[in-house]
């Protein structure tokens, strides 16, 4: 009976201590580098600590389907594999729930050592929140940190300050598939490519019976919105954010939507575009279904990968303009970096080894693997090699590109921009007018 | 003797056991529970942000929750769900139980099959809806053109179908669950009655209406109040198939746009709203389900 009453206990015992062990305080991976490396004053002598190795979590964008994955991978095995660390990769694809869970786990105490993430109006709260670390501080210690990227290319946060090194940059432009082309006899276009223009082509493929823009207005409203904008402004007043519908800033955002909705009815894009998702109607452009289609750079990947026998049937093209925008301007710029934790710099076993790793992941030779046409800000530039025909195009039409700014959505809050993209559905339809959508969103900024 | 008397008399043993499991729930049901009821009266624009006080007023949610257009379209697509959940989940497995239990050879097989779309998971399944209901090249378009009953595609996820799209994967996966309870309901009826039956003259359809569904009765109870509760809480389906209350805002779920509004929007202090909306309505259902198929202990 003792014995019965004791065994129960003890398994009791075990249940509760089971339970209480996953309330315990330590927030992963941490506990393998036994103390062995103090932070170093200078930041030289980066072989000492390195021979303990050090588990860091690092959290990026370059998720299982990121065109770039592989890049990563490599890059990630040669910082293991030169200094013995250990990186504890919890990447994902990026979207407005990775960015909310990312911002939840600063939130919650569980953040990364190091973060690869924007550097736009989404990394406020953990700058305001002294979550991350400033580049300057860590130049105290570390002075060559950053230290091959032109400074003026660093994303300055709210607090004046530069907290991420940068990684490559993106453009946005406007994809076209040559064969529909040419076989509707509609030439490529160029450079001076007017709306007007783009709208008899547009019919012209509809009557050809493809489809002329693939776009999903359910998914990704936002490329063509980012475009429209500028369409009914410049490039000098595209960042402008409206008060309210009525100022000239909420004018241009509602004919941004009027146009939307223009091209919506005169069936220019796939029937079912609203509901359709992007990885539909992307794969009615590759498949030779429809013309046009406004992506960004890492678009160019996904077919490079899903279309390698097609490619020259691919290129990169100029986004119709009117107004005073000319078609040779563009969205793009650098949207993301690589961000050190406070909790990583503060933790003595770590902070080498968060710092070497971004150096390692933003050295000219690592940044060359991940850069074909996109933007970058290294000082010697990237030297990308063996561009394929697609990746040949892209740096044609970027070698044209005469005016880049970065996307109006990047400075609006994730529920403003929620809000209003999850509208024009409404607004194609006519079930809700564009004044009321801006006018919505622009509430919840 | 003795020991197993001792055992209940000392209730010390049973607190040991009740411990962890207590403060299981406390840690991961209760006090998150609360928690969210706070949330829902405070000011929160972000997930994983604090709050910034209350709301101004504190009720601001609740009272949104009777204009919100989206919410009576969830609450709306609910209540279709849950009907048709009892209509046809435990309807045709009960007309399903009902075939197996009369044939002698295979019935195991049918179990089995039936059964099958359980195990798997609600993700698979609605990435494989997803391919059968595609707009260019699914499965069920490529078959009707290929039929002559259409010239063009057909796109199932909109406004006029979205409903039967949606509620079909979700009608097929769980018929097995209530089919095989009701198989195991039947097995438990004695085999006696049935002769006893058959030498009175009692056959066929009458077998059923009159020995089968009486005593099959408490088993049915209970699916219909699983079935009832079940469908308060559907979500991965749906959400795999449709997303964010595709098409325009009509396909919504009370799961769904709770979801959406907390984890997409970030509106977390509404989304908790819903979330207390989406208890209560449980709570209610399911007593109200409890009460109108209450088990009758006499058979």
């Amino acid at each position: 009976m003792k014995q019965k009453r004791f065994l129960a206990l003890l398994l009791a015992a075990v249940m509760l201590t089971g339970l209480l062990a996953g309330c315990g305080g330590k927030s992963g991976g941490s506990d393998s580098s036994s103390g062995s490396s103090a932070p170093s004053s200078g930041g030289q002598d980066a072989a000492e600590p390195a021979a303990a190795s050090v588990e860091l979590n690092v959290v990026t964008s370059y998720g299982g389907d990121d065109g770039h994955r592989k890049d990563y991978e490599n890059a990630v095995k040669g910082y293991e594999e030169a200094t013995g660390n250990k990186i504890l990769d919890a990447s994902a694809t990026s979207n407005e729930e990775w960015k909310a869970k990312v911002l939840t786990d600063f939130e919650t105490g569980t953040e990364p050592d190091v973060l690869f993430f924007f550097t736009n109006a989404d990394a406020e709260p953990i700058v305001k929140a002294g979550k991350v670390v400033d580049i300057a501080t860590i130049r105290a210690d570390y002075p060559d940190y950053g230290s091959n990227m032109r400074d003026s290319m660093l994303a300055v946060a709210s607090d004046g300050k530069n907290y991420a090194v940068p990684s490559s940059g993106f453009w946005e432009n406007m994809f076209v598939n040559t064969k529909v082309l040419s076989d509707c006899g509609v030439a490529v276009p160029g450079p001076d490519y007017t709306w007007d223009q783009f709208l008899t082509d547009c019919q012209a493929i509809k009557d050809k019976g493809y489809t002329p823009i693939a776009c999903s207005l359910f998914e990704v409203p936002h490329y063509w919105f980012e475009f429209c904008v500028m369409n009914n402004g410049t490039l000098a007043n595209q960042l402008d954010l409206p008060a309210s519908a009525d100022d000239a800033a909420g004018q241009k955002w509602v004919a941004a939507l009027n146009d939307i909705k223009d091209l919506y009815e005169k069936g220019f894009f796939p029937a079912n575009t609203l509901t359709a998702t992007d990885a539909e109607t992307v794969q009615l452009f590759g498949d030779g279904e429809a013309a046009f289609l406004i992506d960004g750079s890492w678009k160019v990947t996904h077919f490079v990968d899903n279309y390698p026998e097609h490619l020259d049937e691919f290129a990169i093209s100029y986004v119709p303009a009117k107004g005073e925008r000319k078609a040779s301007e563009a969205i793009g710029g650098i949207s993301m970096g690589y961000f050190i934790t406070k909790k990583a710099w503060d933790d003595p076993a770590k902070r080498e080894a968060a710092v070497e790793f971004v150096k390692h992941m933003t050295s000219d030779e690592v940044m060359s693997t991940f850069v074909t046409t996109e933007v970058t800000a290294l000082k010697n530039g990237a030297s990308p090699s063996g561009l394929n025909a697609l990746q040949q195009s892209a740096a044609d039409a970027n070698a044209n590109i005469t005016g880049v700014v970065g996307a109006v959505q990047d400075t609006v809050s994730s529920e403003c921009k929620t809000d209003l993209f999850g509208n024009v559905q409404n607004v194609v339809t006519g079930a809700m007018t564009a004044e009321d959508a801006v006018n919505s969103a622009i509430a919840l900024n | 003797m003795n020991s197993s008397s001792t055992l209940y008399k000392k209730k010390g043993p049973l607190v040991v056991f009740l411990v962890p499991a207590f403060a299981f729930l406390i840690l991961y049901l209760y006090y998150p529970f609360l928690q969210n009821i706070v949330n829902s009266f405070s000011d929160i624009t972000g997930l994983g942000t604090p709050a910034q006080g209350l709301n101004d007023p504190w009720w601001a949610n609740y009272t949104e929750l009777f204009t919100d257009p989206a919410l009576r379209t969830a609450l709306k697509n609910t209540m279709i769900l849950t009907i048709c959940t009892v209509v046809f989940q435990v309807g045709v497995a009960l007309i399903l139980a009902l075939l197996v239990d009369s044939i002698r050879v295979g019935a195991q097989l049918f179990r089995t099959l039936y059964f099958f779309p359980i195990v798997i998971s609600a993700t698979a399944l609605g990435l494989m809806f997803n391919l059968i209901f595609l707009y260019n090249g699914g499965m069920l378009n490529q078959l009707l053109t290929n039929l002559g009953f259409i010239s063009e595609n057909v796109d199932w996820k909109d406004t006029n179908h979205f409903l039967a799209t949606m509620l079909t994967p979700v009608m097929w996966q769980y018929v097995g669950f209530y089919f095989v309870i009701l198989v195991t309901g039947l097995n438990n009826i004695p085999s006696d009655l049935y002769e006893a039956a058959a030498l009175d003259g009692c056959v066929g359809l009458d077998k059923v209406r009159y020995i089968t569904l009486p005593l099959l009765r408490n088993v049915l109870c209970t699916c219909l109040v699983l079935a009832i509760t079940g469908a308060l809480k559907v979500f991965d389906l749906p959400w795999v198939m449709f997303g964010a209350g595709m098409p325009q805002e009509q396909g919504w779920l009370t799961g769904t746009y709770m979801y959406h509004q907390t984890f997409n929007r970030g509106n977390v202090d509404y989304g908790s709203a819903i979330a207390m909306l989406i208890v209560v309505l449980g709570v209610v259902l399911s007593n109200v389900a409890n009460r109108v198929f209450k088990p009758q202990n006499d058979l």
